[in-house]
């Protein structure tokens, strides 16, 4: 450990201590040492990288990260009739954690433009050649063909999720809320109070409404998830089943569901399930019932509902999946079973599911965690309703986790709370992953499947 | 013996078929059900077209087609800009996961289990936390209201590397000899990316292009946020899901029945001709995690 | 070496990108914020100059409002009507023909919405119903009524309009319509006696036929609540913060309006909801003007309207159903270009003026709030705000409501919906939801 720590400050030591006139001078000037050596391309990157750097941060970043502490504390106001904006919180938070990355990133590459230097002077005192420009850029399509792969994919990571979430993080440690929104009203730091108000369970705070909502939550993702594992397994099984015709017919209209926009058809069935909709007017109609079912006002029934209009969703993707695997069941396995006098019922015990279940352990995590934030299926059927007097914040008793968070989003323009909520969410997705995904035993070795 | 085998054979044989037939009345249902709305007309001299407690309509019309075509809404235009969108993002995003998954599959580099880590953390969050700031992100840009279909397109490819798995996960299943075999022939990284994976995995490569292709034709939330009202630039899904939702449309709900048929139809029939690589990268991606 | 290249084009496509974009909104707002001091005292030497700009060129007397673009937002039944009323305007006007103005289909509700998630992306001029304006206001969404016409729309507009327009002692914006209000739309062959719920859901009961009424929005519910003698009402200051709540929920008249919800949602003729274009067999409905012609599509000959029925409460004794009198408004956000402010201005005061207030609703139906309008032929001969009229006596004019007391609302609909409470909970467990719901309505006050 302190040979590592020794090791990656040994260049910047070296640089300054025992480095030639170019190298230090590259100290300051990055990319000198590597163009005086004629390293053109290397050169001409790191002295690009620094003026680019210095120019963000002269005219754009450094104000920004400045009024980082405070979030801004100019005032909107009116000269006139004219409205002058004040400081915007939201844009100095936003660009102020980005001037922090960018800063980080170049202190990495001027670290990285030192470590160069020395190299290129410890390879020129052994006597050997520095590689040239053109082998150089020819590393980017072998050698080093993973960073020109990853170039781009990365940033993109980096500035449309990396960035976006760390915002939001902040944003949980602020008051940015209705009666603080940018860019008329300023906001700033508040500490731990949005926390502590979630998780206390006082008359003022919400600690009551989010355990309920959690719990629904965990319920909904293991109801959703088990129950459309084992009927997609059993409708799978009995369209392999010997002596069913047609079997490409049958798994094709189970699949339309994949191939529909869910906002089509759950739209659809929302209306159908509705008091006054077409269920409950046949229904009344032909006089099975007095009165209508309330499929998406009594809490209890609409979370059933939910999870059995989520069966006709989730049965076609496991029927796909299921229908691959049994197939690579050796046949024999049931032969010598049923030899043995095993009933249909024992081999599916003993050979089938122990299968399935080893092969599709990730799967099972996988769907588990969608489900905890499968926004589509709930906010299209009831959008988290029926809402009740003993929920606070606008919470319902089907909503989940995501679906309280975005409507505290958009509609209540809560985004403090959304972001507590938001890594609320995380913290259980990351939990469960992390239990189960340690307890599967098909993911130990990733080199092994290769 | 062999007759009573035979004849229970037979019996579950039926069984199997009249479960098999009432699951498929139950899985079509919502779809006959949409198609018989969209022909009943809005007009109220043909029919009252609001909501009604009866299935089939009692005249049969083209009402709610011909409006959507007729220009009256912007309904073309919403369509053309999910057709865009999803063209695009399907191509770009194909080629991001492809590299992503080159890369991840086949070198060995510093910070690659980090990465593959971190992403895997990234992944936890939920995505609708950051749509405020990636609205505000994309107005810096310009890339809102008027310009919110390149903005969808770009938020889309942006992060889509993170998709990776079962991309990765099918690279992994390509022998790594291959690759050996022509590196030492002299072929660089690249060729070999090039000339011989890339060539090798058109199954993946179609799965990536259908899912990503399909997803864009239900994006309501996000794309209602980045259009920020301005009709031109909205998808069907978030133009559509108007009609059902808001007070302002009254007696849509014919018309979004027509309209959801639109939209299904096309994407349905794509499916339905690569189902075959859907399954397998499916199923290869439920088996590699 | 190996990181050097990923590394150097990562910095290299951020700092390029983002000093690239630095250019647009972000540095001009974080510049204007560095900049007001120095902004300030150019103001205060602008009007000099184009005082003297003015005086140098008198003969072309007008002023110069420079050219840009204006944005209106207003519901999608009125998109093309809105559009040419702009396009005469500003054909009559041509010192305002520099501005391109476009009409978005953006509804009431996601109109406010819209505004308070990113103002400045927003629209200049947009329709909303009164219920947002305080929200609007604090989030620094509405601009005040120019000076110059606020005389002209206080005394040309019915007064509840004025006061749903106003926040604290301030004009926010121009009163569009004043039939923001509900009563009673029904089927004659089925409702015999439109005067009492009772009868009304007898009748329903006994065709099998149904009647609709939200009794889960904070909109319709106050119907009950106002009805026996509870209050509900806000005060507000000058930036659109509520300072004290004035409610008695909690209260045995409250209770009585509480029972009456949950016998209506125990009647299976009942259905919860409000609009007519997604009700299905309808014979009554409580609903505003907006949707008379899909009513009159419903029930074809038997369509009738009338006030809101009456009902007999627990207590035994009878009372009117009451609820809100709502005003449509169109308001102008803030601006930092003050010519463009004046554009708007006039825009706004043009399209919630009284003749375009009467053409709007020859097209579209919607009821006036101003005053000439209201007294034309063509108005007072309407079955629907006729109806809307006779209510008029027994609503309360809505004022200001905060945000969260919709959700709260809804929040207590639904309880009594889902069952949560019901007939057999007691007085003082109906009691205690009350206190909660008031004690939260009060909280939202500071």
């Amino acid at each position: 450990m302190g040979d590592r720590v020794k090791n990656t400050f040994a260049p910047i030591g070296f640089a300054v201590t025992k480095g030639d006139w170019k190298t230090k001078i590259s100290l300051v000037i990055l990319g000198f040492g590597q163009l005086l050596r004629g390293q053109i391309i290397k050169g001409l990157s790191f002295l690009l990288i620094e003026i680019g750097f210095i120019v963000y941060l002269v005219s754009f970043g450094a104000k920004y990260f400045a009024k980082l502490g405070t979030l801004g504390t100019v005032a909107t106001q009116k000269v006139g009739r004219k409205t002058v904006y004040g400081d915007n919180s939201f844009l100095i938070l936003l660009f102020g954690i980005l001037t922090l990355f960018v800063i980080a990133a170049f202190l990495l590459v001027w670290y990285l433009n030192i470590k160069d230097n020395m190299e290129a002077e410890e390879l020129l005192k052994k006597g050997k050649q520095l590689p040239s420009n053109k082998a150089v850029f020819a590393s980017l399509f072998d050698k080093h063909f993973d960073k020109t792969l990853l170039a781009l994919p990365v940033t993109g990571i980096f500035v449309f999720t990396v960035l976006p979430i760390l915002f939001m993080i902040c944003v949980a440690f602020t008051n940015y809320d209705k009666n603080h929104q940018a860019p008329t009203n300023l906001f700033t730091w508040v500490g731990f109070d949005n926390f502590n108000r979630l998780l206390s369970f006082g008359s003022s705070g919400i600690g009551r409404t989010f355990v309920q909502v959690l719990a629904w939550t965990l319920v909904w993702a293991l109801f959703a998830t088990f129950i459309d594992y084992f009927l997609g397994l059993a409708v799978a099984m009995l369209i392999n089943k010997k002596g069913v015709r047609c079997k490409q017919l049958w798994r094709t209209i189970l699949v339309l569901t994949i191939a529909v926009p869910q906002f089509v058809s759950l739209l659809y069935i929302m209306k159908f399930f509705a008091n006054d909709g077409l269920l409950n007017g046949y229904l009344l109609k032909w006089g099975v019932i007095s009165s209508p079912i309330q499929f998406w006002v009594n809490p209890t029934l609409a979370r059933i509902t939910i999870i059995v209009v989520n069966i006709w969703i989730g049965i076609p993707y496991m029927m796909l999946i299921a229908t691959g695997l049994l197939m690579n069941i050796p046949e024999d396995l049931y032969e010598s079973a049923r030899i043995d006098g095993a009933n249909g019922w024992q081999m599916f015990r003993s050979i089938t599911l122990p299968y399935i279940l080893f092969i599709t352990g990730p799967f099972l995590l996988t769907q588990f965690t969608n489900n905890l934030n499968n926004f589509n299926v709930i906010y299209l059927l009831t959008q988290g309703k029926p809402q009740s007097m003993s929920l606070k914040e606008n919470a319902g008793s089907t909503d989940l986790l995501v679906t309280w968070l975005y409507k505290m989003t958009v509609n209540d323009t809560n985004y403090c709370m959304a972001a507590v909520i938001g890594i609320m969410v995380f913290i259980v997705t990351a939990v469960v992953s992390l239990v189960v995904y340690n307890s599967l035993p098909s993911v130990k070795d990733e080199e092994g499947f290769q | 013996m062999k007759t009573s085998y035979r004849r229970k054979q037979a019996t579950s044989n039926v069984l199997a078929h009249i479960l098999l037939v009432i699951i498929s009345i139950i899985w079509l249902f919502p779809f006959v059900g949409l198609v018989l709305t969209s022909f009943r007309s809005f007009d109220p001299k043909v029919e009252y077209g609001g909501m009604v407690d009866y299935l089939i309509p009692k005249t049969f019309s083209l009402d709610n087609y011909r409006f959507l075509f007729s220009g009256q809404t912007n309904f073309l235009r919403w369509y053309l800009n999910t057709i865009i969108i999803a063209v695009f993002v399907s191509l770009f995003q194909t080629i991001v996961v492809l590299c992503v998954s080159y890369a991840l599959s086949r070198m060995r580099f510093v910070g690659r289990t980090f990465l593959m880590r971190f992403w895997l953390i990234l992944g936890m969050f939920p995505g609708f936390l950051t749509m405020i700031c990636l609205y505000f992100l994309l107005k810096q840009f310009g890339l809102t209201q008027a310009g919110a279909v390149p903005g969808l397109i770009l938020v889309a490819v942006a992060s889509s590397g993170m998709g990776y798995y079962v991309c990765k996960g099918y690279f992994d299943t390509i022998p790594k000899a291959l690759d050996e075999a022509a590196r030492i022939d002299g072929a660089t990284r690249a060729r070999v990316f090039f000339t011989m994976t890339i060539p090798m995995s058109k199954p993946i490569i179609i799965y990536t292009a259908l899912v990503a292709f399909m997803a864009p034709w239900c994006d309501y939330v996000f794309a209602s946020y980045v259009a920020f009202g301005h009709d031109e630039s909205y998808n069907v899904a978030v133009a559509m899901t108007r009609w059902v939702w808001t007070n302002d449309y009254q007696a849509y709900f014919t018309r979004f029945c027509a309209g959801g048929i639109l939209v299904a139809v096309p994407v349905t029939i794509l499916f339905m001709c690569l189902q075959k690589y859907y399954v397998e990268g499916v199923t290869g991606g439920a088996v590699k995690g | 070496m190996k990181k050097k290249i990923l590394a150097s084009i990562l910095a290299a496509t951020m700092v390029l990108g983002l000093t690239a974009c630095g250019a647009s909104g972000a540095d001009a707002a974080a510049n204007t914020a560095a900049d007001t001091a120095a902004d300030s005292a150019e103001a205060a030497a602008e009007p000099a100059d184009t005082a003297s700009d003015a005086g140098a060129d008198a003969a072309a007397e007008a002023v110069d409002y420079g050219t840009g673009e204006i944005k209106v937002w207003v519901a999608d039944a009125v998109v093309d009507f809105t559009k040419s009323q702009i396009d005469t305007f500003i054909s009559n006007n041509p010192q305002f023909a520099g501005y391109t103005v476009t009409v978005e289909a953006v509804g009431e509700g996601d109109a406010a919405g819209n505004m308070i998630t990113d103002v400045q992306g927003g629209a200049d001029i947009y329709a909303f119903a009164q219920d947002q304006i305080a929200r609007l206001v604090s989030a620094g969404a509405l601009e005040t009524v120019n000076p110059e016409f606020e005389a002209d729309v206080k005394a040309n507009n019915d007064a509840g309009s004025i006061a749903a327009a106003t926040v604290g002692g301030q004009l926010y914006a121009y009163p569009l319509t004043s039939d923001n209000g509900y009563f009673l739309y029904y089927d004659k062959s089925v409702v015999t006696d439109p005067s009492s719920l009772e009868k009304i859901l007898a009748d329903c009961e006994a065709a099998g036929k149904n009647f609709y009424m939200e009794i889960n929005s904070g909109w319709y519910q106050t119907a009950f609540f106002f009805a026996t003698g509870c209050d509900l009402s806000y005060e507000t200051d000058d930036q659109g913060n509520f300072t004290k709540a004035n409610v008695s929920y909690a209260s045995d008249a409250g209770v009585v309006a509480l029972r009456k919800m949950i016998e209506l949602n125990g009647s299976k003729a009942f259905q919860n909801g409000s609009a007519a274009g997604e009700a299905t067999n309808v014979a009554a409905i409580v609903d505003g003007t907006w949707d008379s012609s899909t009513v009159k599509d419903l029930f074809g000959d038997n369509y009738a309207c009338a006030k809101l029925p009456t009902f007999e409460g627990s207590d035994g004794k009878t009372y009117q159903l009451s609820g809100f009198g709502g005003f449509k408004l169109l308001g102008v956000k803030p601006q930092d270009d003050e010519m463009k402010l004046e554009v708007c201005d006039a825009i706004a005061n043009y399209l919630a003026g009284g003749d375009v207030q009467l053409a709007r609703y020859n097209e579209v139906g919607w009821g006036p709030s101003n005053l000439s309008a209201q007294g034309s032929a063509e108005v007072k001969a309407d079955e629907a705000l006729s109806a809307l009229g006779q209510q008029l006596a027994f609503t309360v004019p809505q004022g200001q409501y905060p945000g969260d007391y919709w959700g709260l609302a809804t929040s207590l609909g639904d309880s009594v919906r889902n069952g949560e409470i019901s007939a057999s909970s007691s007085d003082s467990d109906l009691m205690s939801v009350l206190q909660e719901f008031q004690d939260t309505c009060v909280g939202y006050a500071q």
